[in-house]
Formats: C-alpha cells, sequence, structure tokens
C-alpha cells in the first residue's frame, strides 16, 4: 500500500512530523460500521448500524452503557471499546463512592481520551483502534462527545463516525442548527435519518430491527438502549422520510 | 553528503532569498523555511532513510537527533499560539483550527489553566500537550504541599522542560510532538513567560510564537514594546497578529483562544468569549481598512 | 536472630487539640461554629487558633480534634478545589460531595490503622438546600439538623435539639450556637470563651472574626462552689 519505513512504530515520527501510525489506527474507525451522534437541549441520542458475520451469528455489540448518565456508540475494534467501557465504568463507580454524585461528562471524557493519548507515546502500546460517541447528562445538560484514537476528543451538536460517516455528517450539517429546538421524537428521527445515509448507496441493505439500535439519555432518562422491536417506532421515519413524526404532531 | 548537497545550494538561495541567510548558518534549523519546499527537500535527501532518523536515541553522522527534529515539525502543524508578556500579566493565544461546523465552542481547547497563578498554551499535537497540561498541575500541587506557596516560573518551566527532555532520551518513548507557553504572575516577581520545545529546551521570552506562521508573527511581535504593553492592549495585538498569519481563502475557519493570568484578577482565567470576539472583529476591521487603502 | 518485630505504631492520641464543633441548619442556610481555643494536652497552648474553613463558594468546614491531622485535611482540600477551578468545567463540589469525600478520606486512613483524629463538620447551602454533615475519625458519615462534636456532643447536643425549628433563620441560629458555647466555656476545661461564627447562605460562605463571648460568673455555685457540691457533683 503506502508502506514506508516510518509507519511500523507510534514512537516514530516521519520526516514531516506525523505518526502514521495513529493515522492507520484512525482508519480502523473508518472501517467500523456507522454510528450516529445528536442532541438537543434536554437529551442525547445514539443510532447504530450493526453488522452480522453470518445468519447463525448474533450481531455485533455497537452500544455500551456506561453509568445510569452515560453511554457510548463505537465504531472499530470491538475489544478495544470494551476494554476502554470498563475503564470508564470503573472510573464513574469511583467518583460516585468518593463524591456521591455521578462523573461530569467533561472528565469523563478527558480521562478515557489521555489514556488514548498514552497509548500512542510508547514502544510497549499500540493506539486504540476505536472511535468513540460518548453521550450523557450531567448538570450542565446533555453531551456528545467524539473521541479518537490520537488522544483527541470533541463536543459536538452532532456527529457521526465510522464507514461512510461522511454522508451521515453531510445530512446532519444542514440540520444541526435545528436541533436545539427539537422534541426528542424529532430528534430520534433526525439520528436515524441520518444513519440511513451510510447505508442508502447500498442495495441489499436498509435499516431494520435487526440491524439498528438506538440509546438515549436524558434530563427525566437513564441511558436507555432500543433494540430489535423496541426499536421499530422509530423507523417508521424511513417510510416518511421526514424528520416530523408521522401523526404530523410535533411536541417541543 | 549532506555538506556537500547544501554548500551546492548555498548560492542559489542566496541568490533568491536574501533573507534566508541565517538558517544557512544554522542548517539543521532549515526545515523551518516552508515557503522554500523545493530547497530543504533536497536537503532532507541527504538524511532521510538513511536509518540514522528512526529513533530519537539515534545520533546522525553529523550530530543530528532527527526524531527530535521531525517532532518540532510536529509542534508546528498546528495553528498560530502566541504569548505576550506584559507589564501587568500574561497573555497567551491560539488560532484553533475547527475541523466542522457542528463543533461546540471551546470544544478541543488548546489553553489550560495550571494553578492559580499559573497558565499554559499548546501548539502541535493537542493530547501531548493536555499531558504535560497534567503534568505541570502536579508539579504545581507538589511545590505548593511543600512549600504552601505558588511554583515560581523558572522551576515550573524547568521541571516540565526535563520532563519534555527525558522523552527524547529513551527508544521506548517518543518525543512530545508540541511546544508549549507557560505564563505565570506571582507577587514577589511578576508576570513571566517561558516557551518549551520537544528537545526539552526552554527560554524565556517578552514575546513569543510557536505552531503555523510563526516567522512572521515574530517579526510582529518584536515590534512592540512590552514594557508598556498592557494585558488589555496585548488582546488586541494578539488578535492582530493571528488574523494576519490566516488566510482566509485558504484555511479552515478558526477560534481564537485566549488565556491570561494579571495583576488585578488575581489568578488565572479564560479571556471572556465576548472579549475575544471584540478584539477579533477589531482586528478583521482593521485588515479590511488596510487592504482598501493598498 | 531477633525474630520478634515489634508492632508498627501510629499515633494512638492526639497532641494538639480543638474542642467542639456545633453546626445548626437553619430554613435559609447553615451555622458552623468552633471557638479558637488549640490546646496542648490540659495547657491552653494556642488561644487564637481558626477551627473554621471556607472550602468553596457554598460550603464550609469545621474541626476538632487533632490540629495538624486538620491542617492535612486542609491541604487535601485545598488541592481538590485547585483542581477543579484548572478543570474550568463550572462542575464545583457540592457540600454533599464534600462531605462524601471527607469520608473516604477518614475512612481510608482508620483502614491503615492511622486515623485521622478529627470530628469533622461539613455544611453548606446550594440551590435553595441546606446540608449539614458530619465525618468522625472511623470514617462514619452522617447528617443531622443539628450536630455537635466533642463535649458538646454531652453539654451542646441537648440545648440545639431544644431550640430547633425547621423555619429557623441563620440570625437565629448564630443565637443558638452562642449559647451553647457559653454553656460549653462554663463546663469545658478545653474550651475558651472566644469564638467563630460561619455561616453558608444565598450569599454565600462568611466566617466571622473571632470575638468574646460575655460570661458571668457571680453565681452563687462559681463564687464558692463548695456550696454546690453539698448538693450534687454538678
Amino acid at each position: 500500500m503506502f508502506r514506508n519505513q516510518y509507519d511500523t512504530d507510534v514512537t516514530t515520527f516521519s520526516p514531516q512530523g506525523r505518526l502514521h501510525q495513529i493515522e492507520y489506527a484512525q482508519e480502523a474507525v473508518k472501517q467500523g460500521s456507522a454510528v450516529v451522534g445528536v442532541r438537543n437541549k434536554n437529551y442525547a441520542v445514539l443510532a447504530t448500524l450493526k453488522r452480522t458475520t453470518s445468519d447463525l451469528a448474533s450481531t455485533q455489540k455497537k452500544l455500551f452503557k456506561i453509568d445510569d448518565h452515560v453511554g457510548m456508540a463505537i465504531a472499530g475494534l470491538t475489544a478495544d471499546a470494551r476494554l476502554l467501557s470498563k475503564y470508564m465504568r470503573t472510573e464513574c463507580l469511583n467518583y460516585k463512592y468518593v463524591y456521591e454524585c455521578a462523573m461530569p461528562l467533561s472528565r469523563l471524557v478527558l480521562r478515557v481520551a489521555d489514556k488514548h493519548q498514552i497509548a500512542t507515546q510508547r514502544v510497549s502500546k499500540r493506539p486504540f483502534g476505536v472511535g468513540l460517541l460518548i453521550i450523557g447528562y450531567d448538570q450542565q445538560g446533555p453531551h456528545l462527545y467524539e473521541t479518537s484514537p490520537s488522544g483527541e476528543y470533541w463536543e459536538y451538536q452532532a456527529m457521526s463516525i465510522g464507514a461512510r460517516a461522511q454522508s451521515a455528517r453531510t445530512y446532519l450539517e444542514k440540520v444541526f442548527e435545528t436541533l436545539n429546538s427539537c422534541s426528542l421524537d424529532q430528534l430520534c428521527r433526525h439520528a436515524i435519518l441520518a444513519l440511513r445515509e451510510t447505508v442508502a448507496a447500498l442495495k441489499d441493505i436498509d435499516l431494520s430491527t435487526k440491524n439498528c439500535a438506538l440509546a438515549i439519555v436524558g434530563e427525566d432518562l437513564d441511558f436507555t438502549i432500543y433494540e430489535d422491536e423496541d426499536v421499530l417506532p422509530y423507523l417508521d421515519v424511513i417510510e416518511t422520510g421526514s424528520s416530523q413524526p408521522m401523526d404530523g404532531q410535533s411536541s417541543t | 553528503m549532506f555538506y556537500s548537497l547544501s554548500t551546492l545550494l548555498i548560492p542559489k538561495i542566496l541568490e533568491s532569498h536574501t533573507e534566508i541567510k541565517l538558517y544557512i548558518l544554522h542548517s539543521h534549523f532549515l526545515f523551518y523555511t516552508h515557503t522554500h519546499t523545493h530547497i530543504y527537500i533536497y536537503i532532507y535527501m541527504a538524511s532521510i532513510g538513511t536509518g540514522y532518523d528512526l529513533s530519537a536515541t539515534t545520533f546522525s553522522p553529523d550530530g543530528r537527533v532527527f526524531q527530535v527534529e521531525y517532532a518540532q515539525k510536529a509542534a508546528d502543524s498546528s495553528g498560530l499560539t502566541l504569548g505576550m508578556c506584559c507589564k501587568d500579566g500574561v497573555v497567551l493565544a491560539v488560532e484553533k483550527v475547527l475541523l466542522s461546523k457542528m463543533l461546540l465552542k471551546e470544544s478541543g481547547r488548546r489553553v489550560h489553566l495550571i494553578d492559580q497563578h499559573a497558565i499554559l498554551a499548546v501548539a502541535g499535537m493537542g493530547p501531548d500537550g493536555r499531558q504535560l497540561a497534567t503534568r505541570a498541575r502536579q508539579e504545581c500541587e507538589q511545590y505548593r504541599n511543600i512549600f504552601r506557596m505558588p511554583m515560581p516560573a523558572h522551576l515550573l518551566a524547568e521541571r516540565i522542560a526535563g520532563y519534555v527532555h527525558v522523552h527524547s532520551l529513551y527508544w521506548h518513548v517518543r518525543p512530545f510532538g508540541c511546544t508549549i507557553l507557560i505564563g505565570t504572575w506571582d507577587g514577589k516577581q511578576g508576570p513571566a513567560l517561558y516557551m518549551i520545545d520537544p528537545s526539552g529546551t526552554f527560554y524565556r521570552y517578552y514575546g513569543c510564537a510557536a505552531g503555523k506562521g510563526k516567522q512572521g508573527a515574530k517579526t510582529g511581535l518584536e515590534k512592540l514594546d512590552f514594557h508598556q504593553l498592557s494585558c488589555e492592549d496585548a488582546l488586541f495585538e494578539l488578535a492582530k497578529l493571528i488574523n494576519a498569519a490566516h488566510d482566509e481563502s485558504k484555511d479552515k475557519p478558526y477560534e481564537m483562544e485566549m488565556i491570561w493570568i494579571k495583576r488585578d484578577l488575581g489568578k488565572a482565567s479564560l479571556v471572556p468569549p465576548n472579549l475575544i470576539e471584540t478584539v477579533r472583529q477589531r482586528a478583521e476591521q482593521l485588515a479590511r481598512e488596510e487592504e482598501m487603502a493598498d | 536472630m531477633q525474630l520478634v518485630v515489634d508492632p508498627v505504631r501510629h499515633t494512638t492520641s492526639p497532641l494538639v487539640t480543638g474542642g467542639s464543633v456545633i453546626g445548626i441548619k437553619c430554613s435559609d442556610g447553615v451555622v458552623i461554629a468552633a471557638d479558637t481555643l488549640a490546646s496542648y494536652g490540659s495547657l491552653a497552648r494556642f488561644q487564637n487558633f481558626s477551627r473554621l474553613l471556607k472550602v468553596t463558594d457554598s460550603c464550609l468546614l469545621g474541626g476538632g480534634g487533632e490540629i495538624s491531622d486538620f491542617q492535612e485535611i486542609q491541604r487535601l482540600l485545598e488541592n481538590l478545589t485547585t483542581q477543579d477551578f484548572c478543570f474550568n468545567d463550572e462542575h464545583k463540589k457540592s457540600p454533599r460531595s464534600l462531605h462524601q469525600y471527607l469520608g473516604r478520606v477518614l475512612y481510608a486512613q482508620r483502614s491503615r490503622l492511622n486515623p485521622f483524629w478529627n470530628s469533622l463538620i461539613v455544611g453548606g447551602y446550594v440551590q435553595s438546600q441546606s446540608f449539614l454533615g458530619m465525618v468522625d475519625l472511623y470514617g462514619t458519615t452522617f447528617e443531622s439538623e443539628v450536630l455537635a462534636s466533642g463535649f458538646g456532643v454531652l453539654l451542646g447536643l441537648p440545648l440545639l435539639r431544644k431550640a430547633y425549628r425547621p423555619d429557623l433563620t441563620v440570625q437565629e441560629g448564630i443565637k443558638i450556637v452562642e449559647e451553647v458555647y457559653r454553656v460549653l466555656f462554663y463546663r469545658d476545661a478545653r474550651s475558651i470563651n472566644r469564638i467563630q461564627v460561619a455561616t453558608a447562605t444565598v450569599d454565600g460562605v462568611t466566617i466571622s472574626e473571632p470575638y468574646s463571648l460575655e460570661t458571668k460568673w457571680d453565681f452563687k455555685g462559681f463564687v464558692n462552689p463548695r456550696s454546690t457540691y453539698d448538693e450534687s457533683t454538678w
């Protein structure tokens, strides 16, 4: 491929000052199936596309609950994500044990991003090959964060990562300014529609109760995963193709 | 091979770019001449691929540590980062490039609070910079625990520079891909500004620049009188320099981040967003007027 | 060869100590008070030592027991608030969080058989809610409307419980703790009639300058102790 002598080690800079191993790890994120995250003033929502290796196998795990107020969707290596989710769960539990309150999202994400960074500076480690979309609700309201194998992290109004995430981002960039005034229902619909953009170009795939899962967290709602038949009510949007609920009513 | 090639090139460079003389004298700084890409590529050719540039623990035959120099390249890959040491405090500013319009304000911050009296800004790889910020906080905390007073700037800079430096000594870690600016104010010593590069070298400055376009910014900084400059005035000067470094037609949109520690506030804080917005608009307005005048 | 190693010994008794701390929850805030004495055994060694601490803009701490341990706890809390300051993310520790944190710290220390020899009272006022909690040297945490430590448990709590009403104001609370300290000064030999009163209200946290309580010593039993001893041990 693009092989060069500077790309086999995270501890070696290329003459241009780049770290190819980090960039390759970021490619692993793009190989994972797509996930979408959106938020309004009171809720944050994740929508994910689950792959399966065979009809006899279960689908890949894309959503992880971290604590009552935090959860995440992953794109990339599932095993790396499980390791990180265990770390995040422990952090949340420790925080609750010491301070008797839920861990603020900003601090949790900072810690997990710092963990990513450490894996980019040592010979004995490799970068994590996974991107996370983390949603949660704390004293400052709902949050949506993305972390990258490089150790960078950002907070967004709406974001998508994974395979063909660019088409989802194109959709989201059109609507993200309206999200704050959306109802929860509309928010979920936007998430589903954005996710659908990532499979729109594929002939033999469409979103269904089998391959789509949703997660919501908000002011009066602990992090909850909706999959299988529970996700059905949210999929009707695919028929109508509109962010408005089918019955035409939108509660804001 | 390196010398013979560069010696061959010198007359050619002098011919077209007389201002480059300085870099020829310090030949290992040649990478910084971004504008003369075709030239530095020739000089690279002399040493890359020879196997002397794969580890920070390897010297090249002419006495250079290439991995550290490459890390310095990484440190100059992000937006412009500036520091000004004024008569009543220190201000640091960063041009933070925005990768998406869906990002929230203050997301991926590059300026950090270190202690009540200390601030830090990062040029280059943000995550590496965060690691150094964490380290700086620990140093300040330990100093406070022992001496019950804020850590003096020169000690803080020395400790962090030492930490950066040891990352250029071992094969099992890589150097930090960032240059950091540290600003402090304390009652006894007043304001102080330090810059630490990936080799662990550090100096104290009145004004300093790192990141993309630092050459131009340095020229601008040298025109200021830092003995007279107040923090309030520095905001506008910083905004002007960042605005000048940014090519609106070519570069991605950016957010201006500023952090300061000044006498009348008593402790470090991020500069309020409305203040930054005001000076940014003034700087952009001024640039437009100057363009019109031309 | 000596096979028997002496057991490790930590502090088994406090040296420089502070006396009672009193706390009372009010409808519009909390009041915490302490006298300003740090005793060295039975010697009234430091007579102007502040045992009250402003931790955040909404949270107070009062400490009794070993003074050096209290100073160590003060250092831990300063580190904690500086860390919060550096995050710059608007997440400040609530009084409840600090209470829990101190509970964990004191429990961890006692589990190493090296306790912080203190009783701590945490008070705060956040989002129109008063908080008052206590931590002892075992790491036990509990909350109550009225709290006291040291001799205050024996002499102060009955008075506090009698005077407590859910609709107490901070001003009334201050009067009550002053009365409690007067009683404590008459009977507790490790006390002084110089106190500080701290309040946490919607306006934030204030700690008063130390001031002296008026005392009366013309009570018959004080003037001529023998006459009361004839009637009872008190």
